[in-house]
Order: structure tokens, then sequence, then C-alpha cells
């Protein structure tokens, strides 16, 4: 019980970006334990991927079976609980990404083991795991920690850890049994779909100005136009604002949406949200304009404006014109 | 098909406010907030009010929550819920997901479930793993982050979405667990003449033996958690705040624009 096994993500044979940060804290857990850590690839033809985790310097179990060929919370758990029966990690890490959050949760409730998510740090204590996370939109940091006999389940935030790129030795793959009645599989993998390609897009542009729920009503929209426009900007938004049809689906910055790399980005209004920030942090100069002076978005600006986008934006313009 | 649906709804402290940690730090202070029902829930609520009206059946609201989350409750009986029960476990922080889960799976195994919804994250302890817990520990299929859902007999075809866009659609049996994602539907208003009815519907209260439990911390529970400490987060890389009146600020904004040359004149 000192190990930590590491579960890989992938879809259509890429390896999610969050896997290669899930080593990271993978290793230096496992160091802190004084065991070592390994990393399980599920799937169907995955070899090739198992192979080159393997170049990550940790060992791989490759965990092969027809019904994993689509990801399904049943088919996950039943195929992780026989690893997890046979090397009895002292944790288990999963990215705390939608597909994390479906089979971490899904995992814990059914072998009942002890369950710790969005953790953007880890610590050994002594015989106990302390877990730093976030609470309430990023205002309060919060240290838990948690004992058990049994290995502990933890997701942990993308983003939080920097990710390991390839050593130099390969690591040995092991094929591990994998047993799964077919009827064992309530959820049916039908399709995939992707997002509609209208619209601009976002991901090119090189000066955003992103409205958040702060702009208070959609006529407030042609303010953020009329500014966008006196720079050369397009319009993005946070995603209550695509969620309410304000802007289009394609306008959303975001986890689970646009990811965006512009010179500039101006956040009106706009919280800070994780699930935010994961689309625009690595822009070169972000400036934010928010009322709240606690509002986490002045956690990764470059330029933090407390103010009234509202009234800050139409003086600019005025000045602009001057 | 006529379902009975299930919906977890929490009350959480509105996230927009600045928040003090209590002296001990080991919760934030809690005696000058105000409350709401979280941000998914109000999805997840709608959902299953509209699955009820389409399907036929009936559609409980349950929390886990100290006495004031009885206004949320009134507010989901207002909104189409037709039962309320609060599970009367009184801890004001109640940071352990797994024991909350735990709880709330004992209450949801008293109560008939063809479908239990809930939302996708608490916006104030950003756990999302109710759901997937309480799948686990009810041992009912489920899927995450859900968008949209169809009822088709005694299955049920949903959407899920993953990063950048891309979703994922199955099909699952019932019963089943859902995790709502934002924006999933429209969430309605209540009616006054509902508002004004829900504040007389009587809300079901579940003590600990009701659960068959001696008392709250009698769950079992295969770990001991504690929290260590709260503390405002370390600022990492903060901003440089301009300060001062609008009208200075706006100079600053331009001036600033202008310099890096994002203003072409
Ligand atoms: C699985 C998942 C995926 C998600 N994906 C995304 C995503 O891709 N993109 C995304 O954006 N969100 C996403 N979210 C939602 C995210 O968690 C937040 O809910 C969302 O980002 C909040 O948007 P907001 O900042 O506009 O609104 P809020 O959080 O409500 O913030 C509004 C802000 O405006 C400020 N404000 C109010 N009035 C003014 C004013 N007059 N002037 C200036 N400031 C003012 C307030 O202080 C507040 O900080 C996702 C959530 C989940 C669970
Ligand atoms: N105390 C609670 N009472 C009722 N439902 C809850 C409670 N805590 C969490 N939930 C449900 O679980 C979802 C996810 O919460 P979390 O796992 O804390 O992110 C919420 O959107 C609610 O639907």
């Amino acid at each position: 019980m000192k190990g930590v096994l590491i579960i890989a993500e992938h879809l259509e044979g890429r390896l999610a970006p969050s896997t290669p940060e899930l080593i990271t804290t993978g290793r230096s857990l496992a160091a802190a334990l004084g065991g070592a850590a390994r990393i399980a690839v599920l799937g169907s033809g995955v070899r090739e991927l198992a192979d080159r985790l393997a170049g990550y310097t940790l060992d791989v179990l490759l965990a092969e079976h027809p019904a994993l060929a689509e990801y399904t919370g049943d088919g996950y758990v039943r195929a992780v609980r026989g690893i997890v029966e046979s090397n009895s990690p002292r944790a288990i890490l999963v990215a705390h990404t939608s597909q994390g959050y479906d089979f971490a949760s899904a995992l814990a409730g059914a072998m009942d083991l002890p369950l710790v998510t969005n953790c953007l740090g880890l610590d050994v204590d002594g015989d106990r795991l302390v877990a730093t996370r976030r609470l309430l939109n990023e205002k309060v940091q919060a240290k838990v920690e948690i004992h058990s006999e049994r290995p502990i389940v933890v997701t942990m935030r993308p983003g939080a850890e920097k990710p390991m790129g390839p050593g130099r030795g390969m690591m040995t793959v092991t094929a591990v049994p994998v047993v799964i009645e077919p009827s064992a599989i309530r959820e049916t993998f039908l399709r995939l779909e992707r997002p509609q390609v209208q619209d601009i897009d976002l991901s090119g542009a090189d000066i955003i100005v992103s409205a958040g729920r702060g702009i208070q009503k959609k006529e407030n929209l042609v303010l953020i136009e009329e500014f966008a426009k006196a720079i050369g900007g397009v319009v993005g938004a946070s995603r209550p604002l695509t969620d309410m049809d304000w802007l289009p689906k394609t306008r959303q910055v975001g986890q689970s949406g646009k990811t965006v790399r512009p010179k500039l980005y101006v956040a009106c209004g706009i919280s800070g949200a994780m699930q935010h920030v994961a689309g625009m942090k690595d822009a070169s100069l972000i400036v934010a304009i928010n009322t709240d002076p606690t509002a986490p978005i002045f956690e990764v600006a470059h330029v933090g404006f407390v103010a009234d986008v509202l009234k800050l934006l139409p003086a600019t313009l005025k000045e602009l014109k001057a | 098909m006529v379902l009975n649906v299930v919906v977890c709804l929490k009350q959480i402290p509105n996230p927009d406010l600045q928040f003090q940690i209590s002296p001990d730090g080991k919760d934030i202070r809690r005696d000058a907030l105000n409350y709401k029902l979280n941000g998914a829930d109000e999805y997840a609520l709608e959902e299953a009010v509209r699955i009820k009206e389409k399907q036929g059946g009936r559609v409980v609201a349950v929390t886990l929550g100290p006495k004031r989350t009885e206004q949320m409750l009134r507010e989901a009986l207002a909104k189409g819920a037709d039962e309320a029960v609060r599970i009367a476990y009184d801890d004001p922080s109640a940071f352990d997901v797994g024991k909350n889960a735990r709880l709330l799976a004992a209450a949801i195994r008293t109560l008939p479930h063809d479908l239990v919804l809930t939302g996708v994250q608490s916006d104030d302890y950003v756990n999302s793993a109710t759901g997937g817990l309480l799948a686990g520990l009810l041992g009912l299929p489920h899927a995450s982050v859900v968008t949209r859902v169809v009822v088709r007999e005694r299955q049920l075809e949903v959407t899920c979405e993953l990063e950048g866009g891309l979703q994922r659609v199955y099909a699952l049996p019932l019963p089943a667990l859902l995790t709502i994602q934002f924006g999933a539907n429209t969430p309605r208003y209540a009616p006054l003449p509902a508002i004004m009815k829900a504040a007389r519907q009587p809300i079901k209260e579940l003590g600990p033996a009701a659960l068959g439990l001696v008392g709250w911390d009698s769950i079992a529970l295969p770990y001991s958690f504690g929290v260590r400490g709260l503390s405002p987060p370390a600022a990492k890389g903060h901003a440089e705040m301009v300060t001062g009146s609008v009208e200075e600020q706006a100079k600053r904004l331009a001036q600033m624009l202008r310099d890096k040359g994002f203003v072409r004149r």
C-alpha cells in the first residue's frame, strides 16, 4: 500500500493534456510515500499509447478489452476495480475532467473508497494525505486531510501541475487481465458529436474582448462590441452568456468552449471561474474589469480594474476618440 | 412511462460575495451570508419537472442541510416539485462530500426512484463528485455533465459534454442517475399562486433514525476526514491594480492600449 495508480485519459488515440500533469503529481506523491507510480491505460487497440506512456519512465498497466473501446462509467469501474484489487495502491489519481468526474466518483462509490476531488496539490503527512483545494469561486483555499486503510481516489485539476515530458529510458508495459461480461456495462456509447463550425473562429484572434454575466443585460453587448471594434478585436464570452443565447456557442471561451491565446484578452464582468480561466490563461496580456476586488479573475490578469464595466468602457471609448 | 424522479438540491452562499474565515480557521464566517439554490441545480430541477410533465410521475426534491434550506425547498415546490425532503444534518459547513453522499444515498434508498438527478457541481465546494458517488453507492448506471435528456420507454438517451465542445451520446437503462450541466434548459420562474401554495406545503424531515442510523456520525465511512484549515488563496501572480475614479482608470486603460499598440489611429 505505497504505490500510486494513475489513470490515463485518451480520446481517438490522443492522450488528454491532463495525463502528463497527473504523471508529475503521481511521481512526486509516490516518492513521498516511498512507493512507485504506475499508469493504467484502458481501451481497445491502445498498445501504441501504452508504449508511448512507457517513455515517461513509469510502468504501464495495459487493460485491453473490446468493451473498453469507448469510455463508459461501468466499463472503467470494472476494469480499474480489478487493477486496484491486485495492486492495492495508496492513491488513485484521475484528472478532474468531464470524464474524470464521471469515473472517479463512481469508482469511489462502487468500491466504497475515500474520495477528494478537484485538488491543486497533494502532500503526505505521516499516515495522512493532505489535499489543497479551492472553494467558493477560488476565493478560499482549503487543506483537508484523509486517513484511510483503503486506496484514496483523488482528482487533480488540470493545469495545477507542470506536465511531465517523456524521459530517457523505457519502462515495462504489462498487460493486465480484464474480465467484463458485456451485460455488466449498462451505458451504451452511441456517438461522438463535434461542435459545428459557423460564425468566427476565436482561437485565431489576436485581440478578444470577452463579456461575462457582469454586463447584466443583453443590450449591453453593444458596448462590448463597440469597444472591441475600437481596438480591432472580436467579442468572446463566458459560458452563461452563450447558455442564454446572447451570443453563439462559438464565442464561448473556456474548458467546454474555445481555448484562446490572443495578444490581448479583456475580461469584462467575468468572475474567473476555473473553467473559464482554463481557456484564456495563456493570453499574453490579460486585462480584467470587475466590481469585486476579490474576484479570482484578478489572479490570472496582468492588469486589473475594480470598476463597473458599464461605466469604464464608455469612459475609455471617449478617451480613445479624444 | 410514469417516472419517479429524485432531484438533489444544494443551498450555497452566493459566490459573488466576499468571504471571511472564521476565527478557528475551519470554516467561513456564516453570520452574514445570503444563500441561494446552487446554479447547476436550477437546471437539474427544471429537467426533473419537464420530464415529469412529459412522462407523468412525481418529482421529489431532496436536500441535506440545516433549517435554512427549507426556503430553497419551497422554491423547488413552487417550480414544480411534488414533494420536498430535508435530511436534517445540521452541520453548517458539511465539507466531506463522501459523508454527504452516503447520507443522501441512504435517504434516496427510502424513496421510489426511476431517475436521480444532481447538478454537475456545487459552486461553493466544486467537488463534481456527489452524482458519481451516489451512482456508485446506489448501483445505478450514470452519465455526467448532461446537456440533453430524451426518455424512450425504459431507456434514456443522453448527451454528455466533454472539453472543447465535444459531446458523447449514450443510451442508459432506467433506473439511472444523471448530473445535469448548466444551460441544459431554461429554468422557469415560479408563478405567484404556486409560491403561495408552496409556503403552506409540508417539508418532510429525515433524522438519523429514518435512515437507519443511531446518530449522524454512525454512518459507516471507510476513512476519516478533517479540515486542516482555510485561508485566503496564496496570490500567485496578482494583477497590477489600477485605482482611482472611473475617469482616471479610463485614461490609464486608454493610455495602456495605445502604448501597447492596440489602437490604430
Ligand atoms: C463542466 C463545466 C464546464 C464549464 N465550461 C465553461 C466554459 O467553457 N467557459 C466558461 O466561461 N464557463 C464555463 N463553465 C461555467 C463556470 O463554472 C462559471 O459558471 C462561469 O464561467 C461564470 O461566468 P461569469 O464569470 O460570466 O459569471 P459570474 O461568475 O456570475 O461572474 C460575474 C462577475 O461579474 C462581476 N460584475 C457584476 N456586475 C459588474 C459590473 N457592472 N461591472 C463589472 N463587473 C461586474 C461580478 O463581480 C462577478 O465576478 C463551466 C462549468 C462546468 C461545470
Ligand atoms: N448537501 C447537499 N444536498 C443535496 N444535494 C447536494 C448536496 N451537496 C451536493 N449535492 C448535489 O450534488 C451536486 C454536485 O455537488 P458537488 O459534488 O459538491 O460538486 C450538486 O449540484 C447537488 O445536486
